[in-house]
């Protein structure tokens, strides 16, 4: 399962550093390394909403603060 | 002319508690393919060096584009120099680097230290004939210059550094040349070589200098252009005009932004492939399309770029990040201070819808104006510069 972050100057600027860190720990902790490939995108075309993740065709809205919480409930719901 | 250009660096330290420099450092260049550069170190400090060694720069930089012979020009000089009262003469040392068409280079020196001279990198004892003048010994050198041949002229603050506190004699000119020839490489730029030296007078003299001190170096490099792309443009039906600009474009390339990434991408129909290392927390990760040397966000890139490109042409403070960093700011820096000589932008003026909103410190006119001023310092390094709009 590929999950995208945003990295375009809005959502850099609302956190997507965090967020990539925060995800790449998260994955590591739940021994997920094998089934969740992270990567980066430039511009979602939703940078108000920012920091944009995508997963498949879905876009979530993530902010530091929310990371474990969409972590939990969209990322390891899916593996 | 040929693919050479030229690339110099001059800066000074002042003597400690003066405010005005004694040393001056004329640099012009003319059409006809010559550049001169004076150097000259007016008798004594503070205000009474800094009009001798104005006037001495200006007048010999002047004489010389003029092609006055030296004689004159050392007779006008004397004939001109306001005497000083203490000590009953008019003084004021010089050295004038002449190079025609980036070919010959003629040097002129009275009383300053010896020009340093560098070729591939190890110190070149060029030749030179003494000639007396009004009493003053002069000495001239004609030599044919061969690619990245480096020049190093300074004035007598620089063999003083140290003098009385850590060193008996000073800095002396056999071990300035030593230092520097250890510490060169053919990457460093004019900039970076005085920048060197003259830290190193700094801490010989506790950072109090004894004495006015200038460094001003002149290289020889090769050409190399560059191009940089960042934003859309504000008509889409300007995009394929503005790839082909770009695209058809000589040299290095550098794309700034996500969506003039994306752009790009397409145009070449290759992948976009989004880094997530993040070298400095502040700036956004770099990507890769094939064929381009350098693909990085746009605007906050720009403007820590724009940061390094204003103390560069400053202080220089900051060049030990830039030099050594692998973040997307710090490798744009390198390419266009240090690497590239010719530069281009493409600049794409369309609104970033993203970016007009008001919880955002980016707008419009922020990044037009990360441009404008960028073009502005690059110039001050002596890059040739075009800015296409579209």
């Amino acid at each position: 399962m590929k999950v995208t972050v945003c990295i375009g100057s809005s959502c850099h600027l609302k956190g997507s550093r965090e967020v990539v860190e925060s995800l790449q720990r998260l994955v590591g902790e739940s021994g997920l390394d094998e089934k969740v490939e992270l990567g980066g995108a430039f511009c979602m075309g939703n940078c108000q909403n920012g920091v944009s993740v995508k997963i498949g065709d879905e876009i979530f809205s993530v902010t530091p603060e929310t990371v474990e919480k969409f972590f939990e409930e969209n990322v390891k719901s899916r593996v | 002319m040929n693919d050479l250009c030229l690339d110099v660096g001059y800066r000074s330290l002042i003597k400690y508690g003066e405010q005005l420099c004694g040393d001056m450092v004329e640099v012009t260049k003319s059409e006809k393919g010559e550049f001169i550069l004076v150097l000259a170190d007016g008798l004594g400090s503070g205000v009474k060096a800094n009009i001798l060694s104005t006037l001495t720069s200006k007048i010999l930089s002047t004489m010389i584009a003029e092609h006055i012979s030296v004689e004159d020009c050392v007779n006008t000089m004397a004939a001109t120099l306001p005497v000083c009262s203490k000590r009953g003469v008019a003084y004021s040392t010089f050295t004038i680097i002449k190079i025609t068409d980036n070919e010959e280079a003629e040097i002129i020196q009275y009383d300053n230290p010896m020009v340093i001279m560098l070729r591939d990198g190890k110190l070149y004892d060029y030749p030179k004939t003494a000639k007396i003048i009004e009493n003053k010994t002069i000495y001239e050198t004609r030599i044919k210059l061969k690619c990245d041949d480096v020049f190093i002229a300074m004035s007598d603050g620089a063999i003083y550094a140290g003098v009385e506190q850590v060193l008996n004699c000073g800095w002396q000119r056999e071990n300035i040349a030593a230092f520097i020839e250890a510490a060169y490489n053919d990457s460093q730029t004019a900039a970076v070589i005085t920048s060197l030296l003259l830290e190193q007078c700094n801490l010989l003299y506790a950072e109090k200098p004894g004495d006015d001190t200038t460094i001003a170096t002149v290289k020889l490099r090769r050409r190399k252009p560059l191009s940089l792309m960042m934003g859309p443009p504000r008509d889409p039906n300007d995009l394929s005009k503005m790839h082909t600009a770009f695209f058809s474009s000589t040299g290095r390339k550098i794309i700034c932004g996500g969506t003039t990434a994306s752009l790009a991408a397409e145009y070449l129909k290759k992948p976009l492939e989004a880094e997530l290392t993040y070298f400095d927390p502040e700036i956004p990760p770099t990507s890769k399309i094939e064929g381009i040397d350098l693909v990085t966000e746009g605007v906050i890139t720009m403007s820590k770029v724009l940061e390094y490109a204003k103390d560069y042409i400053d202080k220089n403070e900051r060049y030990d990040e830039w030099s050594r960093k692998k973040d997307g700011a710090s490798q744009i820096a390198r390419m266009l201070f240090s690497d590239a000589t010719d530069i281009s932008f493409y600049i794409g003026r369309a609104v970033n819808p993203a970016h007009q909103n008001p919880d955002l410190p980016i707008t419009f006119n922020i990044k037009m104006n990360i441009v404008e001023q960028l073009a502005d310092c690059l110039k001050k390094m002596g890059k040739n510069i075009n800015v296409s709009y579209f």
